[in-house]
């Protein structure tokens, strides 16, 4: 008898534990079902906000969110809402990024696909997209040969390549600080392919190469490559790293006193990094891809007005703009096309111009035909200290406006043969 | 059949007729094909992994080596020599399967912890390869520039490049085979015998059971199965970078196990469905996703030691 009630009991428990389970699915439910009547346009986020790039990933957030406010204000994309669906596809995990972009295409079936800051899960999600022919941009992965050897006609990039960077730097280098380079260059991708550009655009202006080393993403003590580099005894040290690697490596090189021996440079740099660094160890020569200071041009004091807004008061950063750039092309290729289908969209952006209002540059940009890679202006200057009474975000002082027809070289130079879709 | 055979096979059936369906149904509550794929293929992995781990009690912490070993094979073999899925995943599961057998007699003395660090420093040595030979492997951007190739099977070709669902069966296929071999073994005497062996390794060896010689065979067929498991991965992502045979993927597969119960044959499939789906929504809600994902862990290590296979079991006994 009472072995019966025990049972009872036990499955009245379970019962209720059930019905609590099916409760709490409801509510945290995976997977959502909409209607499909009235759906928006939507664009996938394929970027990191985890590890080593989450800075830079959640500013081109940023960037991406005041876009598609501005689109859905002035009427969305063809008449529909735009949204923006946000995927983390961490910061060097080439398997979780793919996923992510198949389950955007696949599962939530975006109208375009964007991402990632990374130039190896770029490439990797770029074929994804081109699989399945989505419309793709590129807002802050640099490698050459996404459009280069690599490139495709429905992936279209918003940066710079590494060696457009390379090749605007390396006259400012050779003229005001020497001819022989050390480079410390981090193990991927955007790194090699950076190098090569750099000494590429070095051995044609008579400089050489002194030595170098490799160091693996996520690095953060740069003790023993940085005596490697005392060393060699360079005139200049090339420091190709980026997000926290480069606050890494700029802080120790400041610590062991190598500012004062040598020049210290590098192609990219990126406001983030710098605000990461102590004032002292914000010096060298650098290119940034866009800046928020640039004195009489228009729009610019409203962008950096409304980036405020969202930011808690910081200024809008390079990569702020390439997301913000990267949402507009989604809308103008559409706008441009009369329709969302991908190809007639890459067809129009070919050879587009940007708006002013959103290129944000004195010489504008435009999408090089049968190339997708954009030909924005290059800033290069110098890192310096805060100005006294000034911004305390104004670390960058531009020398020279590059024109990116100057730096980006031939389309033949570029290895892109892209191949239409019949 | 009488009613006790059929209680014993009706999970069996119940878990078939599930996994036979999964397009349908797992498209239908809102997933998507490709995810029911990662399931199965991560399922396979931990499954295989398990063979060593939950039925000959050695626990292994370098599987993702002969993972990624599979994957590297298949996706190398397309890229560079013919562009063939089936030739893909055959050579792929053997160069993981041979390296496996190569390294086994240098391991397989090792018990306990030892045995788990060795595999890991071998898995590592695998690692450093892919991720500095870029010219062959891609280095850390991984192995690019190739797809899956339809297979010809004389009579139609099918194309399982732009048909999630067909490359779905073509997956499942080959983790039918590698399961039912996997059980046909464990039902063998061989699998008694090495079942035996985790029970009571001393008592095994006093019954003159050559103890090193099986477990070495186990650790074959283990690794043999994670790497077909890695090949089928290389092809559903199209891509290979050395990620896969980081030691952190290993430790995924051991997750994986423990989490759906090492002792149960299908435990570690619905660990890994745990994990897989756990990962794939939790990372869409929130970017803190990790420290989530790990506190499930805790709990699941600190409550249901045995996982939530075994929990049922247990609850089914009482």
């Amino acid at each position: 008898m009472s072995n019966e009630r025990v049972n009872i009991a036990v499955q009245r428990r379970t019962v209720l534990k059930a019905g609590l389970a099916i409760g709490a699915m409801q509510v945290t439910s995976p997977f959502v079902v909409k209607s499909l009547a009235d759906e928006p346009v939507k664009i996938g986020l394929d970027n990191p906000l985890t590890g080593t790039y989450a800075a830079l990933g959640k500013n081109e957030l940023i960037g991406c969110q005041l876009a598609l406010d501005q689109i859905n204000a002035k009427g969305g994309i063809l008449g529909r809402k735009a949204d923006l669906l946000v995927e983390d596809s961490t910061s060097g995990d080439a398997g979780t990024a793919v996923e992510k972009a198949r389950k955007l295409i696949d599962r939530d079936k975006v109208d375009f696909l964007v991402g990632n800051i990374n130039s190896a899960l770029a490439a990797a999600i770029a074929n994804v997209s081109y699989e399945k022919s989505v419309f793709h941009v590129v807002p802050g992965g640099h490698t050459d040969p996404i459009t280069g050897a690599n490139c495709h006609w429905n992936v279209f990039r918003v940066c710079n390549t590494t060696q457009m960077e390379a090749n605007a730097v390396a006259g400012t280098l050779i003229k005001t600080a020497g001819k022989k380079w050390y480079y410390i260059t981090p193990d991927y991708a955007f790194g090699h392919t950076l190098q090569a550009g750099l000494e590429k655009a070095c051995t044609a202006l008579g400089g050489a190469k002194v030595g170098g080393d490799l160091t693996p993403l996520g690095t953060t003590d740069f003790s023993s490559y940085l005596i490697k580099a005392q060393a060699a005894n360079p005139d200049v040290i090339i420091f190709l790293v980026a997000g926290d690697d480069a606050v890494n490596a700029l802080k120790q090189a400041v610590q062991f006193g190598l500012d004062k021996k040598y020049h210290l440079a590098g192609a990219q740099q990126e406001l983030e990094v710098l605000l990461g660094l102590p004032p002292e160890a914000r010096i060298g020569t650098w290119v940034f891809e866009w800046y928020w200071k640039q004195p009489n041009l228009p729009h610019l004091a409203e962008f950096v007005a409304d980036i405020r807004k969202r930011s808690g008061g910081h200024v809008p950063t390079a990569r702020t703009w390439f997301g913000y750039a990267a949402i507009w092309t989604c809308q103008l290729a559409a706008a441009q096309a009369k329709s969302l289908d991908p190809l007639k969209m890459a067809k129009a952006m070919q050879g587009f111009k940007l708006p002013p209002e959103v290129s944000l540059m004195p010489d504008g940009a435009f999408y090089r035909a049968a190339q997708n890679q954009l030909i924005p202006d290059l800033y290069v200057g110098n890192a310096q200290q805060a100005p006294k009474g000034g911004d305390r975000e104004d670390l960058f002082n531009v020398t020279e406006i590059v024109k990116g027809q100057t730096a980006a070289g031939t389309l033949e130079d570029t290895g892109c043969k892209m191949t239409w879709p019949s | 059949m009488n009613s006790a055979d059929f209680r014993k096979q009706a999970p069996n059936i119940v878990i078939w007729l599930l996994l036979l369906a999964m397009p349908f149904w797992l498209v239908g509550v809102g997933g998507y094909v490709e995810l029911g794929t990662r399931v199965v293929v991560l399922g396979l992995a931990a499954m295989s992994l398990n063979f060593l781990l939950g039925y000959t009690g050695v626990l292994s912490f370098g599987h993702a080596a002969y993972f990624g070993l599979g994957a590297y094979g298949a996706g190398m073999i397309i890229r560079y020599v013919v562009p063939n899925t089936g030739l893909g995943i055959l050579v792929g599961t053997l160069v993981g399967t041979l390296a496996a057998a190569i390294i086994g007699p240098l391991i397989i003395r090792l018990r306990g912890v030892y045995f788990a660090m060795v595999t890991i420093a071998f898995g590592q040595v695998f690692y450093f390869i892919a991720f500095r030979w870029n010219s062959v492997t891609g280095g850390d951007d991984g192995l690019i520039g190739w797809t899956r190739q339809p297979i010809d099977l004389g009579f139609t070709r099918i194309d399982i490049l732009h048909n999630p669902t067909a490359f779905y069966y073509l997956v499942l296929i080959c983790f039918a085979l590698a399961v039912g071999i996997m059980a046909w073994l464990l039902r063998s005497p061989f699998g008694r015998t090495l079942i035996a062996i985790r029970e009571n390794e001393r008592r095994a060896r006093f019954l003159g059971i050559p103890v090193d010689r099986h477990i070495w065979i186990s650790w074959v067929i283990s690794c043999c199965f994670v790497s077909l498991a890695g090949a089928l991965y290389a092809l559903l992502n199209n891509f290979v970078d050395p990620r896969a045979l980081y030691w952190t993927q290993s430790g995924d597969f051991v997750i994986m196990a423990v989490l759906g119960g090492m002792r149960s044959f299908w435990g570690p499939l619905l660990g890994a469905a745990i994990f897989v789906i756990l990962q794939d929504y939790l990372s869409s809600q929130t970017e803190n996703w990790m420290s989530f994902l790990g506190l499930f862990f805790v709990l699941v290590v600190l409550f249901f030691p045995r996982g939530i296979l075994g929990l049922m079991r247990r609850k089914a006994v009482t």
